[in-house]
């Protein structure tokens, strides 16, 4: 049974709502700001997308069916656009505020899979493991980033939704569990992580709209 | 009671067993549940599924789609059954959530029952397959330094990439016509590529694909052909190549030619032989010192005059002061007539009749080979062609050349107190001309003549000589020296006495034995 949290009101605001940009000091362009993030989490998702099929190749024990569901994943809570027409309609604001709670949702979950990886009853953990570590770099830089670019763009993108992990920081005890779990919550990565990806790439075309070669 | 029983039996067993055989034969059923499940979303917006179906146990089997998503707690069924084919559902923009887990049931239903199935799909996002790239276009560009191809494409006609919602990122490859390898080259987000590593007079093929979001890759494109054309680099290798080759050769044999450039000179352009007087120094001349020049022209040659004289019998001169002696002196217009001697004093009232002289001339042109003849004994040069000015002597001269009449030398007036000499004015091919009366400085040093031989004073002396100049110490001895001649003028052939001057034509004066002229 999930837990519904309503942390946050989504208003779903008209396009026509202006990107906020204070030039605080003649820095990095917020354009150019937001292509760098937008790469990161663009390499993210290539990596959890390398890992969930790492995984697979090793048949794992279940069928998919008794896999737990996504809507089991710790983030499912959160109220994100699901099409594209729902994605273009949200401001940019609450764009940049949900990727950044789901960037901030992973932090504790991405420690627990480095620790898991070590020990993983897997062929190839080695390369999960160096994957994993490397998504975790990844996700400290491009928080770092997107603090950053929040400050520019106001309140409303600076309020993260609250998104704790309850998995706890042991995987279970049996081989099976393990794996099971270690696979679902790489699931749950993957899609995020490409959550993430297409907000904040819908986010740099729109600000590019002056340089539409971005997009 | 019991057959009737068993007959019954029997009867029963036998129809079902007829039955249930008539019956497998044409029996009809339930149909069996749908297997294999796919979907494909080509653009991150719309999606597909398909099925197989089961066997549909001969009845006409109705198969229908029911799901349920994620957030949807309703029971949905598929909303296009045609759009994709048969046994398709087709998802439309409205009912596809990405990132949306749907349960899908198929259900298979004929007369007799019913089967079904589920299937789930987890996220859309995992069967996202685009078209491949359109318009792929290659261009062989053939500009310098090599040919290239120019690869160029567009997305997938229904992909969006406007909206940053889509990602494409593409794949290309390129092969020789004749080899089994691929190269691969993975794109990024632009749609073309120069591709150098081509050869010319090769075929290439090359296809472009792409893929979503990393997502599946698409199907490849389809195949384009480029061939780069032959280019003429090889000739102009080839050329250059014999260029350099020929070069090489070339450049050695105008070293060789400069090297021997002088031996090559000697071979195409022999020499001209030009005008060489031995023991001449051309530098001399250009000096331009009169006595260098006389003495190269001269060299260091003793002229034995005694020697000369035995052959020049006909060159001593013989001057006349009557018309009358020149005419009738068969010697005299016969021999040769080289110097005349005019005394100073005599202010030349001579008058040499022109036409005289020029007879005169003639015959001294005709003796030119006893001239010459007489020169080579002298020395061993070669002729000088002094100009022979025939008539230029007689012209604006202010006095002229007059015989002595009747007479065979020439008187020579004396100035007993004073020597005089007179300057030749003029000096030709054979002719010393004193025209003048001078006054001329005495301090003049004569050159001696080289006959060495102590000059009585009956002699002239000579006093000094140079190319054109000769100057005559006058006195009694010329007087004696000329005068004498006639007295001895038998001896001539014979001896060489007798002379007072003797003028050859390179203007050497040789002061022989003189007589003294009365």
């Amino acid at each position: 049974p999930s837990r519904r949290t309503e942390i946050l009101n989504m208003h779903l605001e008209p396009q026509r709502n202006v990107v906020y940009l204070v030039a605080m000091c003649r820095a990095v362009p917020v354009n150019d700001l937001l292509d760098r993030a937008s790469q990161r989490s663009d390499k993210m998702h290539s990596l959890s997308t390398l890992l969930t099929q790492e995984m697979d190749s090793h048949f794992p024990p279940y069928g998919r069916m008794q896999m737990p569901r996504p809507a089991d994943c710790h983030t499912s809570a959160l109220q994100t656009p699901n099409d594209k027409e729902q994605a273009l309609q949200v401001s940019e604001s609450d764009l940049m505020s949900l990727a950044r709670s789901l960037l901030q949702a992973w932090v504790d979950p991405l420690a627990v899979l480095s620790t898991s990886a070590i020990t993983l009853p897997h062929p190839s953990k080695s390369s999960i493991s160096s994957k994993i570590q490397e998504l975790q770099e990844h996700s400290k830089s491009l928080g770092d980033g997107l603090d950053i670019l929040s400050g520019k763009m106001g309140p409303s993108a600076q309020a993260i939704s609250f998104l704790p992990y309850t998995g706890g920081t042991d995987l279970g005890q049996d081989r099976v569990t393990i794996l099971n779990k270690f696979n679902f919550l790489l699931s749950c990565l993957r899609r995020d992580s490409h959550k993430i990806d297409s907000f904040l790439k819908v986010l740099r075309c729109r600000a590019a709209k002056l340089q539409p070669e971005l997009c | 009671m019991g057959i009737k029983h068993l007959h019954r039996n029997i009867y029963l067993s036998v129809c079902l067993s007829v039955c249930l055989s008539v019956c497998l034969s044409v029996c009809t059923s339930a149909p069996e549940s749908p297997r294999k499940f796919d979907c494909r979303s080509r653009e991150k917006e719309t999606f597909s599924c398909w099925w197989e179906p089961g066997s549909d146990g001969g009845l006409p089997t109705e198969y229908r789609l029911f799901y349920t998503q994620e957030r949807l707690r309703e029971v949905r069924e598929c909303p296009d059954y045609v759009s994709a084919g048969a046994n398709s559902c087709f998802f439309d923009k409205k009912h596809t959530s990405i990132w949306a887990e749907y349960t899908m049931t198929v259900v298979a239903t004929n007369a007799l029952g019913n089967a079904s199935e589920e299937f789930r799909i987890t996220d859309v996002m995992e069967y996202v397959k685009p078209d491949p790239p359109v318009n792929v276009t290659v261009v062989v560009n053939s500009s310098a330094p090599s040919p290239f191809l120019e690869i160029r494409w567009k997305s997938p006609p229904d992909v969006d990439v406007r909206t940053g919602w889509v990602t494409l990122k593409y794949e290309l490859r390129v092969k020789q016509n004749d080899s089994k390898e691929w190269k691969v080259i993975d794109i990024g987000s632009e749609t073309f590529f120069n591709f150098y590593n081509v050869y010319p007079g090769l075929l290439y093929m090359v296809q472009v694909r792409c893929k979503l979001d990393h997502g599946k890759w698409s199907e490849w494109s389809n195949t384009i052909f480029a061939e780069i054309p032959k280019n003429h680099q090889l000739e102009k290798y080839f050329w250059i190549f014999v260029f350099v080759f020929s070069l090489v050769p070339f450049l050695m044999a105008m070293y060789i030619v400069l090297l021997k450039r002088n031996a090559v000179k000697q071979c195409l352009l022999p020499p001209v032989p030009g005008p060489k007087i031995k023991g001449l120094n051309a530098h001399l001349l250009k000096s331009g010192r009169s006595e260098d020049v006389v003495n190269a022209l001269m060299g260091n040659q003793n002229f034995p005059p005694v020697a000369a004289w035995t052959e020049q019998v006909e060159d001593f001169l013989l001057v006349s002061d009557s018309d009358e002696w020149l005419l009738t002196d068969s010697f005299a217009s016969e021999k040769n007539k080289d110097i005349f001697i005019i005394p100073a004093g005599l202010h030349l009232g001579l008058e040499i009749q022109r036409r005289d002289l020029s007879v005169d001339l003639n015959t001294w042109e005709k003796t030119d080979d006893s001239k010459e003849e007489a020169k080579s004994n002298f020395s061993n040069m070669e002729p000088i062609n002094l100009p022979v000015e025939k008539h230029e002597f007689l012209n604006g001269e202010e006095k002229s050349i007059q015989p002595l009449a009747s007479t065979s030398y020439v008187d020579i007036q004396q100035h007993p107190t004073l020597t005089d000499y007179s300057r030749v004015k003029e000096v030709n091919d054979n002719t010393i001309l004193i025209l003048n009366e001078e006054e001329i400085p005495h301090g003049l040093d004569a050159e001696e003549v080289k006959s060495e031989v102590s000059v009585p004073d009956d002699y002239s002396r000579v006093k000094e000589v140079n190319s054109d100049v000769v100057f005559l110490e006058k006195g009694d001895s010329a007087d004696g020296c000329c005068k004498k001649k006639e007295d001895h003028y038998t001896d001539w052939t014979n001896q060489n006495k007798g002379f007072c001057l003797k003028m050859i034509a390179s203007g050497y004066v040789d002061s022989g034995p003189a007589f003294s002229v009365k």
